[in-house]
């Protein structure tokens, strides 16, 4: 690459790489936060409360 | 002094779910064209050939940040107001973003004047020195947050966006106070120094970063809001 077009690939680079970085921190939030809502689910299951049951039913 | 309120609603964010999904499509799409036409259709700049072409997205994402600050700014004033706990999240959510896109802002400035000025650096420009004030500023108010608890937190955050975002205006304008002559200034009152078939592209750039910095707003409030409602149903448990 000649005439500078390294240093735009490589600015382009770096937006691409951390927002994609920063939307996978989300995504793992996301997954943590999926394992303590089966955790609970669980839990009401053992205590005898069907967590799938409509509440208003 | 009205007291602090938590909501009990279904978590979602200010919009809700269908919306960041939808902006979340909106971002993707217009980042992606926003990149292809910056790299490949805009013209090349006569002065600076190709490494003007760093502009577009340089540019864009440091507008945004000021806007994210803007944001945290008036979700402070809003917190403040009506003391509810959605809107702490929203201050906290945008000074995050705002940081974020900050970061790229100076590691893409810097990359530009490596190559544009020789250098990665330069102290002595208004701009460049003032924008680093901002985000350090910003970046003090997570410090500012894991100092102190609960309500406290709530009601210091809000005051510090507030205060804060007295440094955002003194990065706007400081550059043609002070008639920097290292950092251009493309945007004056006379309008845009650049063609048209360079503003289009510049304008779409824009648009993406805003669409982008909604979508990420969107799904940091979904989760913050999901994790509080995880925390109430948790005590909750725990106290039956």
């Amino acid at each position: 690459m000649t005439g500078g077009s390294q240093y735009v690939v490589a600015a382009y680079a770096v937006i691409w790489f951390l927002v994609v970085a920063y939307i996978v921190l989300l995504a793992a939030r996301t997954a943590r936060v999926s394992r303590q809502v089966e955790a609970i689910s669980r839990l009401l299951e053992r205590k005898g409360i069907n967590p799938d049951e409509d509440g208003d039913a | 002094m009205p007291s602090l309120t938590t909501e009990t609603a279904a978590p979602t964010g200010v919009l809700g779910a269908r919306a960041a999904l939808l902006w979340g499509v909106i971002a993707t799409v217009l980042v992606t064209v926003a990149t292809i036409g910056a790299l490949l259709i805009a013209p090349e700049d006569a002065d600076q050939g190709v490494i003007q072409r760093i502009f577009y997205f340089h540019v864009a994402l440091a507008l945004v940040s000021l806007v994210a600050f803007a944001v945290a700014c008036v979700a402070g004033i809003t917190f403040l107001r009506a003391r509810t706990e959605r809107w702490d999240d929203v201050g906290e959510a945008a000074v995050r973003l705002g940081l974020l896109f900050s970061v790229l802002v100076i590691i893409t400035g810097s990359i530009w004047a490596k190559a544009s000025w020789g250098t990665w650096w330069v102290w002595a420009d208004p701009r460049l020195v003032t924008y680093l004030i901002v985000v350090l500023i910003y970046a003090a108010y997570f410090v500012l947050r894991s100092s102190v608890d609960d309500d406290r937190r709530m009601r210091f955050s809000a005051i510090y966006a507030i205060a804060g975002f007295a440094s955002v205006p003194l990065s706007f304008y400081s550059v043609r106070v002070a008639e920097s002559f290292v950092h251009p200034v493309v945007f004056t009152s006379s309008g845009a120094n650049m063609p048209g078939s360079m503003l289009v592209w510049f304008i779409i750039s824009f648009v993406a970063m805003l669409a982008l910095f909604i979508a990420l707003l969107e799904v940091e409030l979904i989760g913050r809001r999901t994790e509080r409602a995880l925390r109430r149903v948790a005590i909750a448990m725990e106290n039956a």
